[in-house]
């Protein structure tokens, strides 16, 4: 995929509703929540008043690491005194998908997934695994990368943004999915029966498949 | 297929391994001390549990060192285990010399270095994952392991979790408000915050036939696992502990066992006054009238934040196997929901089941069920 510029990502340009805290998000929270909110959108999951067992799995290379040197910035000046909880509260990489629970009311496992090279296919792989042991009923699973921060190495093959997939167990008959994803007999990942490389290789599957 | 931990380690700074570990708790010693690795004067606290003598390696981070010490402790990892870390902020020591001006090595800051680092430190095949969810990073990892062998995907997973004290994780602590201005005092009810830690612990998991075909020994058992968000607060948990009771319920249905035979919970206790009323609070919901002893590892040995949970693992596989309920150091008055359940003492045990559990921020938390292995 090649690596474009990221817009601007704003609380108008993703939700219709009023939603306080979205300006108080940092960069990464942001990226991950549009795309999150677009993607439950998308298959129809997003307007829900109760509770839902969905999980959410993120894989991410460089994660939330412009906020940590935003955060560390705070703290150098005065020996700490200044040190920012605002910005501390979003030094972890999971903090956006504890904000994404609260937004949308998923009670499912949420943790995010680090390897390199980050092709995402791990977290997709462990989400595909919960849903067939039974240990949730949908998930959402993608990555979030808001770019390379400055002074680190650009990675090859890793573009800044977000992308979210919705996997159910159980095809919702209103809302015909894009395709059926599967393991073949050597762990690896098929959609409608051909190899995925990349999350977002199965994004251009599935957009294809309505084309 | 059962799941089997057929060894484990840990490095704390109560001993540089789990034996010295285990034999502290028992004598109630507490590693929180007053710290030396940053000035401190301007946080709410001075207190943080520090290995003594974890340095930097040149440009390389503490994770290094750290790192070489568990892997002193062990031998015979097989080369083919799959591999799963849990970190929350890996060498985020080498950010702040970075930040600083100091030469750093920047690849030991992303939490894939972790991954990379114990791969080539234990020799293995796989490059493996981390898992980063709070403070219930390396519960979930053991909870994916364990669900892989339990579902026969692989038939041994190598967990291995590992967290730094900082001055960039203490001060945002101090910042939250936090931290305790003494040691942590895990469910009194004059606690005022936790203190932090730093370890890594090492947990090797197998398949019983794996084991058994390979004469390895049977420590104790991952029974059932569970993992559930609050969906209620960013930094804050359920009051009412509501996530961590439908996690706990998970790890009960997978265990398939009820909650009568639970017989200890080795809780995530942290000495915050939200999260131990919290976890009480869920308890008394999962255990009703019944009592099981819980206590809490983190007066001791201060919370260790992403590797938390798998030292736990593994001091609750000791427990089981020795019979015995470490004493919650740092604990002197149990705060009101907590009288009958929580001791200074060191207590007997008899059950076979042992629960542990952990929540973080983001509202997970995290719930594993522990079965006594057997003795040699």
């Amino acid at each position: 995929m090649p690596e474009g510029q990221l817009p601007p990502i704003t609380r108008k340009s993703v939700f219709d509703t009023p939603y306080q805290h979205f300006g108080r998000l940092d960069r990464f929270s942001k990226l991950g929540l549009a795309s999150i909110a677009m993607a439950l959108k998308d298959a129809r999951h997003e307007a829900c008043s109760e509770l839902r067992d969905m999980a959410i799995i993120v894989s991410t290379t460089y994660g939330c690491l412009h906020t940590d040197m935003d955060y560390f910035d705070t703290v150098m000046p005065e020996a700490g005194k200044l040190a920012s909880p605002a910005l501390f509260s979003y030094t972890l990489p999971n903090s956006f998908l504890g904000e994404a629970s609260c937004r949308f009311g998923l009670t499912g496992a949420t943790f995010v997934i680090n390897e390199w090279p980050s092709m995402g296919l791990s977290g997709l792989k462990t989400a595909m695994d919960g849903i067939t042991f039974d240990e949730f009923e949908n998930a959402l699973v993608g990555f979030c990368d808001p770019g390379t921060p400055s002074g680190f190495e650009n990675k090859p093959g890793m573009v800044p943004g977000s992308l979210f997939f919705v996997i159910d167990k159980a095809q919702n008959s209103e809302y015909p999915p894009y395709g059926t994803i599967t393991l073949d007999g050597k762990n690896v990942i098929l959609f409608n029966g051909k190899r995925i490389r990349d999350l977002a290789h199965l994004a251009k599957e599935c957009v294809s498949v309505n084309a | 297929m059962n799941v089997i931990v057929t060894d484990y380690a840990a490095v704390t700074a109560l001993g540089s391994s789990l034996e010295e570990l285990w034999q502290g708790l028992l004598l109630g010693k507490t590693a929180i001390q007053p710290v030396q690795r940053f000035p401190s004067s301007h946080y709410r606290s001075n207190f943080a549990a520090c290995i003594e003598g974890l340095s930097p390696s040149g440009k390389g981070s503490m994770t290094h060192d750290l790192l070489n010490r568990l892997a002193s402790q062990v031998k015979d990892v097989p080369p083919d285990a799959t591999l799963i870390t849990a970190t929350t902020k890996a060498g985020i020591d080498n950010l702040e010399k970075l930040k600083r001006g100091t030469p750093s090595d920047r690849n030991d800051i992303l939490l894939s270095s972790i991954p990379e680092s114990v791969s080539s430190t234990f020799g293995l095949k796989d490059v493996g994952f981390n898992v980063s969810a709070a403070c219930a990073s390396s519960s979930i990892a053991v909870a994916r392991a364990a669900a892989l062998i339990r579902h026969e995907r692989v038939d041994a997973v190598l967990v291995c979790c590992i967290d730094l004290v900082t001055e960039f994780v203490f001060s945002g602590f101090s910042s939250l408000g936090a931290l305790s201005a003494s040691p942590a005092m895990p469910f009194d009810k004059n606690r005022s915050g936790l203190s932090l830690g730093e370890g890594a612990a090492f947990i090797l998991l197998m398949s019983e036939m794996r084991a058994q075909r390979e004469g390895r020994p049977i420590l104790g058992r991952i029974t059932g696992w569970g993992i559930s968000g609050d969906a209620f607060h960013l930094t804050a948990p359920a009051r009412d502990g509501c996530g961590l009771i439908r996690a706990i319920r998970k790890a009960l249905g997978i265990s398939q066992i009820g909650m009568e035979e639970i017989n200890a919970v080795c809780a995530h206790g942290t000495g915050t006054i939200h999260n131990d009323s919290m976890e009480l609070a869920a308890f008394h919901s999962i255990f009703g009238a019944r009592k099981p002893s819980v206590y809490s590892v983190k007066g001791a040995i201060g919370h260790t934040l992403g590797a938390a949970g798998g030292i736990e693992v593994a001091l609750g596989v000791r427990s089981l196997s020795e019979g015995l309920i470490p004493p919650t150091v740092g604990l002197t008055s149990p705060e009101e929901a907590a009288e009958g359940m929580v001791s200074s003492h060191l207590q007997e045990f008899g059950g076979d089941y042992l629960l542990t559990t952990n929540s973080g921020f983001g509202g997970v938390n995290s719930a594993l069920i522990l079965k006594r292995g057997i003795s040699a």
